[in-house]
Parts: structure tokens; sequence; C-alpha cells
């Protein structure tokens, strides 16, 4: 998540030698990455920085504050820090709230107070400049207050027309699945079930907790008195709502991510002081404070050797105690105790190890190569054969195509497996065959190229009763303006490439607009294949060659013939085809005597069997 | 002399001619035979000193060969000729060969080579696992429980088929970080993986497609730290993109690595002094890390012997950051329109 901060608002809390230019490029290396740099008419320095998901507390000016006063002296800077304190208020007796939370845990801790005087005037010049350079529209003071706090301390909070709580009564409780809300922005919002809201003491929803307040209870011209409210919700009710209502508001993304559990108490301090010091306002309440899960520090052992280890290189222990002490961790002999704002984040020693180290600097690690044993593994020979399959249909005049995994029902065949959450229906189903894309391309193409060959070797995803789908590579092939036979000669020059005698079946077909393809299973052809290649001797006798025309009847397909001609004489050496013409087929045949020279006398006599055996089995005459 | 020998050169200059297989020969032969120092012309001075009948026999049978040499010459030449075009022989030389029909290589499949022959003089061995997954391998087993705001980062595709009881709901693997933990339950220590797989994210523009390629390298093994991380992605930076292409690391926060990074490399376009086309001077490459003791746990490793590191990028993003590369829309990728294919 990316937020804006000026850099003037930095410089609240630390007084550094560092300009802005320095600050980004030490934040970037060492925390966060600064995307951007604006500088304003006003001389001031806006940074847009991309925050990580752990991190909630990065969210705010005090948290990037936190990161430089432990970064900049690293990189050679000076840094002082500038701490905030926030009086306690005197309270007030007059007003009250009663509040019902029946399920502990959807509110770990709930703080509030009752504020009168309340006047609606705008906020002050820095307070308005502050908020527009962060992207915040300012509304008036009140409003304001809680938004600028929101920014300055990563705490979001919220203000309600005291006098608009019936009954001055809070019921904190889950909603049921149909009630309905319309929220500040306008919006009419039905809910789910499970979304934390607040219901008043006349039974209205008054609050979609974490996420906005309520159009029923927000301050307006009338408003007298508020209500400050200042919380910390369970992070992934927050996150389920705010992610089904679609409604991904600030105070959301900061509530979702974690609140500093220790951060309330000052943070409503720090509202209340806003708002007497601008407006007068009085508290006239006591201070609310419900803490329905108590806070507990977290503790990490420390092992100085396992940070040098995950590092490569030997961090002293001086360093490593400055870095955790300057990033807000306590230490105590030998156990770390967690910052309150770092809470759930770092568990681990391998969390430590990533915080010395980032701080110490990953540019301070030298490069090295892994040494050590060496894997006892084989490469998967697929990719060997699926490198020399890409090549030689390369070499073929073929080009390659990659065509997506998900697509629609007409192109991804049979039985096609559904996604529940598809882009939209032209990506709706997985393919099963790669053929209907292949095609798809080719017809595409027929503008540009008259003459085209396509393929595409990957994944499809077929079926299964139970289980992962299967996943077969597949291999397929498509061509327009191409002669049937050359088309299926290329397949069968892969065949005999990878070595593979008996082809495995397949069958090439032809659509209607006249576009040549077939698919095969690739994981079963690298079955076949083979690298091994064996000798034959080399005979000194000629072989010899002559051409054999026969008259065909229907029904016999040619590699019966070709298998029945090469099983009459083992000095049939080899059987070509060479020509088909309305019912007269013609081969050459090639004999060879490997013990002595063969003469036209045997020749005459192997055709002649040859002849008779054909005749016999499959009716073919001379 | 005599007529024997007359014959004799008759046959020696027709087979000396069948062997001539150029103008330049033929006109070598020519010399040969009928130069100043031919062998014809040599005979031919040789009967003048002959007495008159042998003179007139002698004359007659020389006459006869020397007429038959010359009309095979003459056939010869002509038949030379032919073979090539008789005007402007050095033009047709200059002439462009008939190429033979070749095809073209997608840009995925030669940037997977690339990166291949980079990472396997390093011992890393290619692997293959499901494109479709269970959810398990994609999250639970890289520490990235149900519900945890990490899951947003991959806009996961669900698959419609029933939920394992263990392994949950059917996904298309977002990233092939899924293979991290199948590597590891193959029980084969050490590790030096690669995995290139086909992967899939809910995104359609520009920069993103819902199918696309990632390159995923693991190593786990005794005494494996952050300097091996950056020495091997430097490795492969300096030879992918060029010597002068430097690499940073910054902090970040993966759920399955722990330190995790991000891996910057210098802007092809400034080399540092930073323009539109990066931030800063440099463009992201992608995330990287030490691997989370948990997920070794997830693998049946024991984490307190063994550690390791990962890092997994785009293909078609690290590729288009070549300089040179020059593709503006990462669509065109899937798109198989010919006259983009047909530039690689």
């Amino acid at each position: 998540m990316n937020i804006l901060l000026p850099d003037s608002w930095l410089r609240d809390y630390i007084k550094t030698d560092a300009t802005p230019k320095d600050i980004a490029k030490a934040l970037s290396l060492h925390a966060f990455s600064v995307e951007k740099m604006e500088t304003t008419k006003d001389g001031d320095v806006i940074y847009e920085i991309e925050t990580t998901p752990n991190r909630g507390d990065a969210l705010s000016v005090v948290g990037i504050a936190r990161e430089l006063r432990a970064i900049l002296p690293r990189s050679g800077f000076s840094v002082a820090w500038q701490p905030k304190t926030f009086p306690v208020f005197s309270p007030g007796i007059q007003d009250s709230l009663e509040v019902v939370i029946a399920n502990k845990a959807l509110v770990p801790r709930f703080s509030a107070v009752v504020l009168e005087n309340i006047k609606i005037v705008p906020s002050s010049e820095l307070i308005q400049s502050r908020l527009q350079k962060v992207g915040i529209r300012p509304i008036n003071a009140v409003v304001d207050m809680t938004n600028y706090l929101m920014i300055e301390l990563g705490q979001p909070m919220h203000v309600f027309d005291y006098d608009k709580i019936e009954g001055a009564k809070m019921i904190v409780r889950e909603s049921k699945e149909g009630e309905v809300l319309t929220t500040l922005d306008g919006v009419e919002r039905k809910l789910p079930e499970g979304v934390i809201v607040i219901e008043d003491g006349s039974g209205r929803l008054i609050d979609l907790c974490g996420i906005m307040g309520a159009e029923n209870s927000d301050v307006d011209e009338t408003t007298q008195k508020v209500l400050f409210f200042v919380q910390v919700y369970d992070p992934v009710k927050i996150r389920k709502a705010s992610m089904t209502l679609g409604h991904r508001t600030d105070a959301a993304l900061r509530f979702e991510k974690g609140i500093d559990f220790e951060g309330v108490i000052p943070g409503l301090y720090a509202g209340v002081q806003m708002l007497q010091e601008s407006l007068g306002v009085v508290p006239s309440s006591a201070l609310i404070d419900i803490v329905n899960i108590p806070y507990t520090t977290d503790t990490v052992e420390l092992d100085y050797a396992k940070i040098s280890a995950v590092a490569g290189v030997d961090i002293p222990k001086e360093i490593v105690d400055r870095t955790l002490v300057d990033l807000g961790f306590e230490l105590e002999d030998a156990t770390v105790k967690v910052p309150s704002w770092r809470k759930g984040d770092i568990a681990l020693i391998e969390d430590i190890a990533e915080e010395v180290i980032r701080i110490y600097g990953y540019y301070n690690i030298p490069d090295n190569i892994p040494t050590g044993e060496i894997p006892n593994v084989c490469e998967d020979k697929t990719f060997y054969w699926e490198d020399r399959t890409k090549d030689y249909l390369k070499y073929m005049g073929f080009y390659e195509v990659y065509t997506t995994s998900a697509t629609s029902k007409e192109l991804a065949g049979n039985n096609a497996i559904e996604l529940s959450n598809p882009l939209s229906e032209d990506f709706r189903f997985l393919r099963t065959t790669l053929t209907s894309q292949l095609i798809d391309v080719v017809e595409r193409n027929r503008g540009l190229r008259e003459h085209l060959k396509v393929f595409e070797l990957a994944v499809v995803y077929l079926p299964t009763k139970s289980g992962l789908p299967d996943q077969p590579l597949h291999l397929a092939v498509a061509a327009a303006g191409e002669d049937y036979l050359k088309f299926k000669g290329f397949i069968e020059g892969l065949f005999e490439d990878f070595g593979i005698k008996d082809y495995p079946p397949f069958s090439v077909e032809v659509t209607k607009t006249n576009v040549v393809y077939a698919e095969l299973n690739f994981d079963e052809l690298v079955i076949k294949a083979s690298k091994v290649k064996s000798y034959t001797p080399i005979t000194g006798f000629n072989a010899i060659k002559e051409d054999l025309t026969l008259v065909l009847p229907q029904g016999v397909p040619y590699p019966l013939i070709e298998e029945v001609i090469c099983a009459v004489d083992p000095r049939v050496v080899n059987v070509l085809y060479k020509d088909f013409y309305e019912n007269k087929l013609t081969v050459s045949l090639e004999f060879l005597d490997t013990s002595r020279q063969i003469t036209s006398e045997d020749t005459k006599g192997i055709r002649g069997e040859i002849v008779r055996v054909l005749g016999e089995r499959f009716g073919i005459t001379l | 002399m005599d007529l024997l020998e007359v014959e004799k050169l008759k046959t020696q200059a027709l087979t000396d001619l069948d062997l001539v297989d150029s103008l330049t020969k033929l006109e070598e032969f020519r010399v040969k035979y009928f130069g100043k120092k031919g062998l014809v012309t040599v005979v031919t001075k040789d009967i003048v000193s002959l007495g008159a009948d042998e003179k007139k026999a002698l004359g007659r049978a020389l006459n006869e060969v020397k007429s038959v040499i010359q009309g095979s010459m003459e056939s010869k030449k002509l038949e030379l000729e032919k073979s090539i075009p008789s005007q402007l022989p050095e033009f047709y030389k200059s002439l462009p060969g008939t190429r033979p029909e070749i095809g073209h290589l997608h840009v995925i499949t030669q940037a997977i080579r690339e990166i291949v022959d980079i990472f396997k003089p390093l011992g890393f061995t290619r692997v293959r696992y499901p494109e479709i997954d269970w959810e398990y391998f994609v999250f639970e087993a890289l520490n990235i429980p149900e519900e945890h705001p990490a899951r947003d980062e991959w806009e996961t595709f669900f698959v419609d088929i029933s939920r394992d009881e263990k392994y949950g709901r059917t996904v298309i693997t977002p990233h092939t970080s899924s293979g991290q933990v199948r590597e590891m339950l193959k029980g084969n220590l050490p590790i030096r993986m690669l995995n290139i797989s086909r992967c899939g994210r809910r995104q359609a523009d520009v920069r993103h497609l819902p199918t696309f390629y990632q390159f995923e390298g693991l190593v786990v093994d005794k005494g494996i730290n952050i300097s091996h991380l950056k020495g091997v992605l430097n490795y492969f930076v300096k030879n992918f993109y060029g010597p002068e292409r430097e690499i940073r690391l910054r902090p970040y926060d993966f759920r399955f690595t722990e330190p995790s990074f991000e891996v910057d490399v210098l802007c092809s376009n400034c080399l540092g002094a930073g323009c539109s086309l990066c931030k800063e001077g440099w463009m992201e490459l992608g995330g990287a890390g030490v691997v989370h003791p948990k997920v070794l746990e997830y693998g049946g490793i024991d984490s307190k012997e063994y550690s390791g590191f990962a890092f997994g990028w785009g293909v078609e993003r690290t590729y288009m950051m070549k300089s040179g590369t020059q593709i503006d829309d990462i669509r065109h990728l899937f798109a198989n329109d010919v006259r983009f294919l047909e530039q690689f």
C-alpha cells in the first residue's frame, strides 16, 4: 500500500541534516521504497512511499519517522528525535455512554470520550494544507482532526454527533444478513452476516465499524457535542467486511493490518488536545476505556550468532544492540521486547535478523556463490526433447505461438473444467486441447499470411474423478496453405528425429477452411524417444532399387501394405511411398543382401512373392 | 612418331577433356594441347621433319584427331556456358540465395532458454510442477494462512472442482513458489531448483496478462545465507543484462521468506540517473528472500540444520527490461500476430 507523506511533517519528529533526496534513498535501501517525490509550491516535498503489508505501523508520519531514526545514522546523517507528548485531560461528569459488548473478541480495546462546546469551523491553514498534501479533503476542524491524527499516528478515529446516539447507548455486535445501513458517503449498504456494527438505544445501526460511520449519526452544522471514538477491532473481521462490501477505506486498510494497542489512549489524548487548542472544547464525560483483550508484550530470544549466520557476514554485537534500540525494541540480557507497534510482525529470531540486517545495509554484504555438495538429481529429459522439438519445427518453417490456459467454451474443448471466478466468458474454461486456439491463430492471421505454419507446446488440463486435473504436455501443429502429406511428413520427421520407430497413433485432420492440424501427447513421445543410435555394419554389396506399381482395392491403408511387403523377405530393406494416382500406388523398393551381391534374378523372385502375398491378402494386383 | 602415338594423344586428350568442369579449366586444357608448346602443336611441328609419305599419312591422321578434339572442346564449351548465365556472371553471383523457409521461436521460449543457460552452470536443475495446484502449496505451505491479507497480493483464479480435505481448493498457480514445498518434499538435499512455469492471475492490462510465466530459484543447503542469494542473483543479472547493470536489494515482506527483498536493477535507459521509464534510476525485477523456517518445516526440512534462499520473477517482465527489446505492450505476447512473432 502506498502512502503520501510531506517532508515537513516528518521533520516534526526528526531533526536531521539529510536532504529529502537523502531521506528517499536511505528509506528505499533500508525500509520502504520511495516511488516518487513531488515538490509543492510552498517548497515542501511529498514522498510517495510503498509500505509492506506487514507494517501497518508505517502507514503514518510517526511510523516513517521511527524508521528514519534508526536508518539515518547508518547512512552518515545526524538525527535528533523530537518526541510529542499528549497531556491527560480532566474528565467531565455530565455525560456518559452505556456500552454493551457481548463478544469481546470483536473489539479488543474500546475507548471514547464525550466533548462539548463543539464549533463547526474550518481547520487551521497548516492542518488543511497537510491534509491536502496527503490527498484528504478538509471538511471541518472536528472531522479534520480525526483524519490528521490517522495520518500522523496511524490510528483511525471517528466522531459521532453525541446527541444522535439514542439513549446514549452502544451495542457492539455482528450484523445479521440483510441488515441495511447508509454510510457517510450517502451509499445504502446491505450487509452480509458477521460485519462489526454498532446499534444505538433505539435499535438503529449507527456505525459500520472500522470502515465508515453511518449518516444517521454524523457530525453536521448543528452538532453541539461529539463522541470521540478510538478503537482496536478484530483485523480479520474488518478485512472480510471491507472486502465483501467492496469498500476499502483508509481506516479499514489500517485496522486490518493491526493497530498499535498502546497507541490508542495517547491518540485519544492527542485528539482532545487538538480540539481544546483550536476550538476550546471541553470533555463532558469520563474517559471510557474498555480493555477486552489485555495487551501482552511479545519477546524473542536474542541469538547474535544466528543473525550473522543469516547475513553471511559478522555483525558486531554493538551494532545489533544499537539498531534494535533505535527501532524501539527493548533489550533485557538476551531477550528482546517487541515494541507495541510491531506486535504480530516480530516473533522469531529470523524476524529480528531481518530488522538488524536491513538497517546494517544489504549493500554491505558480499556476493558469494554457494559452495557445498552437488545436488544428486537428473533433469527431467522432457526439457531436452522440448528444446529439440521447438528447434526442429522452427527450422521446418513453423512459428511458435503461446495461447492462454483459460479460454472460451468453444475453444476449450470437451469436458473442460470451469473457473469459479473467471475474468470474462472468454476466459472461463481451462483448455483440454491446444488445437482450437491454434486454428484460431491461423485464421486470425489469414489476411496477413496465406501460408502459415504454427505450433504450440504446452500443458492441457483434463478432468479426473478426484484430485488435481491431469496435466499432460501436448504438442499441436496447424497450417494454412500447406500440402496434406507434406504437413504429415513434418510430424513423421519429428518421430524420426526422436529415434521413434513405432509411431504413436496420430491423425492429421483438415478444417472446412483448409487448415491442416494435428495434436499429440508430448509426454508419450518423450517416453518413446531415444538418443541411442545403434550401428549396423555397412556392407560392401550394392542395393538394387526398383519401383512397383500396384492397383488397390478400396479400404486397404498404406501402413498395412508397407508392413506386409517388408515381411515378405528380409532382403527388402526399404519401402518408400512414391506416388498415388487414381487407384494406382507406386512404391520404391530397395533390395539388399548383406551376404552377397543381390542380382536382378533375385529381386524378380522377391517381387513375384510380394505380388502374390498382396494379392492373396488384399486382392491387390499389378 | 607413328599412328599409334597419334591415337594415344587423342585418347589422352579426350580423357582430360572429360575432367574439365569449368571454363577456366577448359582454357588450361586448350593451352596444354594447342598452346605454343602444346602437345598437339609440338607433334605438328615434328611432322615437318618427316619423309613425304609418312608426312602425308600422319598429317591426315593428325588433322582428324585435331578436329575431333576441337569439336569436343566446342561442345564442352557450350555445355559449360549453358550451366551458368552467359552474361554478367559476377552479377549473378551477387544475387541473393534461395533461402530455406525458417520459422520463429516465441520470445518467451527464447527468454526461458537464456535464463536456463545462465543458471545451469551454477548447478541448478530445471523442474516442473502442476500448473493447476492445491491452495495448500500455493498459500498454507508458504506460511500464508487463510484470511491473511498477504493473499490479496495474488489475484488468484479458483478452479471449480471439489475441495480436498487436506489441501483445500484448487487454483491456477499464481506464482511458481508453489513448487518450493513440493521440491522439498522430494526429500532430496541439497536443493538447487529452477522451476519455470505458466502462472495465472486475475488481471489484464498493458503490464499484466491472466497467463504469464515465472522462474523460481530455490537453494537449500547447510550454511546458506544472504551473501549467496546476492551472489547468485548478481551473477544472473550481469550475465543476462550485461556487466554495467548493477543490482540492489531493498527490504520487503513476503510471508515465505525472512528476510525478504525486492531486487532492483539499474534502469536500461538512464543507468541510474533517473528517467521516465524507472523509479529514481532503478527498475524492479522481483522478489527474493531467505526461506522462512516455517516453510522449511512444511517441506520436512530441519531449519536448525538447513537454510536456503529463493526468488521468483516474471519471465516476460525480466526479458522486457533488457535494453533493446522495446516491447511496449505485454499483450502482444499472447496475441500471436505474425507481424509480431516474426520479429523474434
